[in-house]
């Protein structure tokens, strides 16, 4: 009966989803649901593109015009569940979802990048019923900004609408942590949970006996104000730059510029294209915009690249950043922040010495597959408040709510959980702590799990069946 | 080349040929006969091959159109060898050539026999021959996508080296349902068959087998005399329904999901039905005279057009003795062919329809060279691409074609038996004019013209590509660095 089920896809858990666009993110999302065991169809202008998907990925591919009535039929809008519009064009995108909407009774999520937009994106959604708009750039900068503000952690995911944040930072030489174990340091890593270190290729979910080195990178999660005071302890540095140097002036650079403006930060953005830099000079009045070729040595180093605090690399061109990044990690010792647009060559990159690497492309398709989990939840509601893909997408951090009774008021060391998988911590009505065995769940919590298994979708998935 | 994958579906698909070859088995237990050993022993020779490749799953499960042509190409040879094992083994085609030949006769869907006395065959042999029609028609890497899940989108490499048309669409995003809603449209079709040929008091294990001939739009008759010594009402439900499996099973899923206007639209749909139309019309004007029953005359007219166009290759009526302009139509029509996307052989009408789109629309281009032009095809532009395929195709299909009849000629038949022979087989039809007519078997070819014929049945059931790809020496010797 499942089967069949499946095939006339009355099954509940299974989603109808449409992306428009097959573009980069497109085909990052179409190889995410497909893998999640969703139905996809793509539809792109170009018949090159939806074959290169469809031959890929178990996917069905349409050519033609996303936001045609017609096409959308052809791609089967009428039993879509979700319709995603990622094409290059912003009005393209909102104009694609808003006759989405009006065809089928689907969810619809545009990517929205103009930042002519950008402050009008609540009043988009709500106006044209659009279910999500994402700004990849803009996500993108906050990303940079949160990591500007504590430049010791390599890179900060934060859950519970700010409150609790994972995140992952390297050893130092010299470490108080160094050499001795988890339960001998219990002092020092009170009130944040280690919840993985990786060591060369291994990550591991380490247990009580095991033994920091120097050069680890570990994972940990806490509330926000025990990291500050875990850093300290430490002595990892804990002050927020005092300035920032960007090269290229592209769209995340501008909205990156504005929040750290704002945040009292002096900002120099280094830009090739004159009229783009006339335009960010009337923008951003603050920032310090010089014209000219950010790979060029002399001009980095006329600029001040050596006093510079933090640097960070956003041009379009990824060998570019990465060649910046790799030049600034050894002229000065500022806060690097790489860009990485390509998701491709992961490894290669993740053997380089590099300090925090921000991948937009990841940013967008995190959001936008929570989204679709949190949907083909039978009740629809949204029970994932946060999905991140973490330690090279070998695991994932998630914030769930607790709305099943099944896995309520027993202490968790009596319950049979999965393995590789570890409650992180729990915020019960804004009190956020970390659990330890005697602790129960209860209903209306959200708890962070770190798991290695994929496609939770909601707080029984923990439980090993 | 990925050869561990390649082993791996080869290994699924023997596993899946043993099951199928115990079908047999229990048909020659129920009629008592000694055969039925000899179908056990095929299917555990095919298991005890087929299970160890299969007991560890490849760990790089990635393949590409190659290792997908690969694949299917050595599938449907090792289907083949497997399947002719137990017609050796119970000495009724003892020759190994004979006994392939009418193996892969049977999976490809042709339904020429080397048989002069089919009727002496026993139960389970009959059975099976017409089994693997039915295995056939379909594809049986169809039949292991449904119910195998594969990795990523891959696949549909697979299922594009297997089924007939120039391009093969998806109808649901998933591969997997994809397969499993052709197979449930196929079991559906071929049931409302059985039904209505056992309605018209047809004998079960007659009717079970005539469905098998007619579904996959093989064609083995289980009489000497294929169709024409049952009733008319039997006739005729054979040729509906040998029209109704040349058509795009596309077609049926539109019907199923009530979109009447689109899958009536379908341009391909309204050629084939209108070639039908035409040849039977043309054959009836010419084989109707005033002495015999107009009834009969539509009937054989229809019959043989469905038979022929479809490339089933059943008969009810000797066409060899036909007027040589219905003999003409016959021969074209074999080369037409079915529906892309159907059970059916041959060049297939959509190609043919793309090709003469092209031609007129190279005159165009001569009377006017600076027009710009483009070809439409099902209410979309055509892309260059599947339009450069289309004439790749023919080109081969012709050098294909002629290089067999070269071939076949050494024996030294007449022209028409080697020309239709060729035809016949090549297009997965069956019988011929000449030696090789209605009436007639394929068994007086030599061993070397037998093996060109087996070769030109998988090739023409594979459609050209997946079968050359194996002469291709780059796919078997590559130079490979050690680890880098």
């Amino acid at each position: 009966m499942s089967l069949i089920k499946k095939i006339t896809n009355s099954d509940r858990r299974v989603l109808n989803v449409i992306i428009v666009g097959c573009g980069n993110v497109g085909v990052t999302l179409a190889d995410r649901l497909s893998a999640e065991g969703h139905y996809i169809t793509v539809i792109d202008k170009s018949l090159d593109a939806v074959k290169n998907v469809s031959e890929t990925y178990d996917v069905m591919g349409v050519v033609g015009n996303g936001s045609s009535y017609r096409i959308l039929m052809e791609a089967g809008i009428e039993k879509a569940d979700l319709v995603i519009a990622v094409t290059d064009s912003d009005e393209l995108n909102l104009l694609c979802c808003t006759i989405a909407k009006k065809v089928g009774h689907c969810a619809a999520i545009a990517r929205v990048r103009t930042p002519d937009y950008a402050d009008e994106l609540p009043y988009l959604r709500s106006r044209l019923g659009i279910s999500m708009i994402i700004n990849p750039e803009l996500e993108a900068a906050r990303e940079i900004a949160r990591l500007l503000r504590l430049p010791g952690a390599i890179s900060i995911n934060s859950f519970a609408r700010g409150h609790v944040e994972m995140v992952k930072f390297k050893l130092p030489e010299k470490c108080s942590l160094c050499g001795k174990s988890i339960m001998q340091t219990h002092d020092i890593l009170n009130g944040v949970l280690v919840c993985g270190v990786e060591r060369g290729d291994d990550l591991t979910i380490p247990g009580g006996s095991f033994v920091f080195e120097a050069g680890d990178i570990v994972s940990f999660i806490a509330p926000v104000r025990n990291t500050q005071l875990f850093f300290k302890r430490i002595s990892v540095e804990t002050k927020a730059v005092s300035n920032a140097m960007i090269v290229g002036g592209g769209r995340i650079a501008y909205y990156l510029a504005k929040m750290l403006i704002d945040e009292g930060i002096d900002v120099k953005i280094i830009e090739y294209d004159e009229k783009r830099c006339s335009y960010l000079a009337e923008e951003l009045s603050d920032a310090m915009i010089f014209c000219g070729d950010g790979t060029n040595e002399n001009l980095l180093l006329e600029s001040g690249i050596r006093d510079t605090e933090s640097f960070i690399p956003l041009t379009n061109i990824d060998e570019e950043n990465i060649l910046l990044t790799l030049y600034a990690k050894k002229t000065t010792d500022a806060k690097v922040i790489t860009k990485i647009d390509r998701t491709n060559f992961r490894d290669v990159i993740a053997g380089l010495d590099m300090d925090s690497v921000v991948y937009p492309r990841y940013i967008t398709t995190e959001s936008i597959i929570a989204y679709a989990r949190a949907k083909h939840n039978s009740l629809g509601s949204s029970n994932i408040e946060t999905l991140y893909r973490v330690f090279d997408d070998r695991a994932e951090a998630i914030e769930l709510l607790v709305d099943q009774s099944e896995v309520a008021d027993t202490p968790l060391m009596k319950m049979h959980l999965k393995k590789d998988m570890l409650i992180a911590s729990i915020n019960r009505g804004g009190r956020v702590f970390i659990p330890s065995g005697n602790d129960c769940l209860m209903m209306g919590d959200t708890v962070i799990i770190v798991t290695k298994h994929t496609g939770f979708d909601e707080i029984s998935d923990i439980l090993a069946k | 080349m990925n050869f561990r994958i390649i082993s791996y579906i080869l290994g699924w698909v023997l596993t899946i040929e043993s099951i199928f070859l115990i079908m047999p088995f229990f048909v020659g237990l129920y009629y008592g006969e000694s055969a039925a050993v000899s179908f056990l022993i095929g299917a555990l020779v095919a298991l005890v091959v087929g299970l160890p490749l299969i007991i560890k799953k490849p760990k790089n499960t990635v393949f590409f159109v190659k290792e997908g042509f690969v694949a299917v190409a050595l599938c449907w040879i090792a289907l083949s060898i497997f399947g002719a094992l137990p017609f050796v083994f119970s000495g009724e085609i003892p020759n190994f050539v004979d006994a392939l030949f009418e193996t892969v006769s049977g999976f490809t869907t042709t339904g020429s026999s080397i048989l002069s006395d089919v009727e002496a065959l026993s139960h389970a042999s009959i059975f099976w021959r017409s089994f693997t029609h039915w295995i056939g028609g379909m594809g049986v890497l169809v039949f292991l996508l449904a119910i195998l899940p594969l990795a990523g989108g891959s696949q549909m490499y697979l299922m594009r080296a297997e089924s007939p048309g120039p391009s093969v669409s998806k109808l649901v995003p998933k591969t997997q349902y994809t397969a499993l809603i052709l197979y449930g449209l196929y079991i559906v079709l071929s049931l409302i068959q059985l039904l209505l040929l056992i309605a018209g008091g047809m004998p079960m294990f007659d009717a079970v087998t005539t469905m098998f001939g007619t579904a996959g739009t093989g064609g083995f008759g289980i009489k000497n005399d294929s169709m024409a010594g049952y009733s008319p009402y039997i006739q005729w439900v054979v040729a509906i329904f040998m029209v109704l499996f040349g058509v795009n099973f596309n077609i049926y899923f539109l019907l199923m999901l009530r979109r009447f206007k689109q899958a009536f639209k379908n341009e391909e749909l309204r050629a084939y039905f209108g070639i039908v139309l035409a040849a039977t019309v043309l054959i009836f004007f010419n084989i109707h005279s005033g002495i015999t029953n107009a009834a009969d005359d539509i009937r054989h007219a229809f019959f043989q057009v469905a038979s022929i166009i479809t490339t089933t290759g059943y008969a009810t009526t000797d066409f060899d003795l036909w007027p040589a302009f219905s003999q003409v139509i016959l021969v074209l029509i074999m080369f037409i062919g079915a529906s892309a996307g159907s059970t059916g052989g041959g060049i297939k009408v959509s190609r043919i329809m793309i090709l003469a789109k092209r031609a007129k629309q190279e005159v165009q281009h001569y009377l006017h060279p600076k027009r710009v032009t483009k070809i439409h095809f099902e209410g979309k532009v055509l892309d260059s691409e599947v339009i450069h395929a289309t004439s790749a195709y023919l080109i081969t299909y012709v050098f294909i074609f002629v290089s067999s009849l070269l071939l076949i000629a050494i024996e030294g038949h007449d022209t028409t038996t080697c020309f239709t022979a060729v035809a016949a087989t090549l297009n997965n039809i069956g019988p011929g004019l000449s030696m090789v007519g209605p009436t007639q078997n394929f068994g007086f070819f030599n061993g070397f013209s037998k093996i060109v014929l087996i070769f030109d049945m998988l090739v023409g059931r594979l459609e050209l590509f997946p079968m050359l790809m194996l002469f291709n020496p780059r796919i078997w010797f590559y130079k490979r660095k050690k680890n880098i």
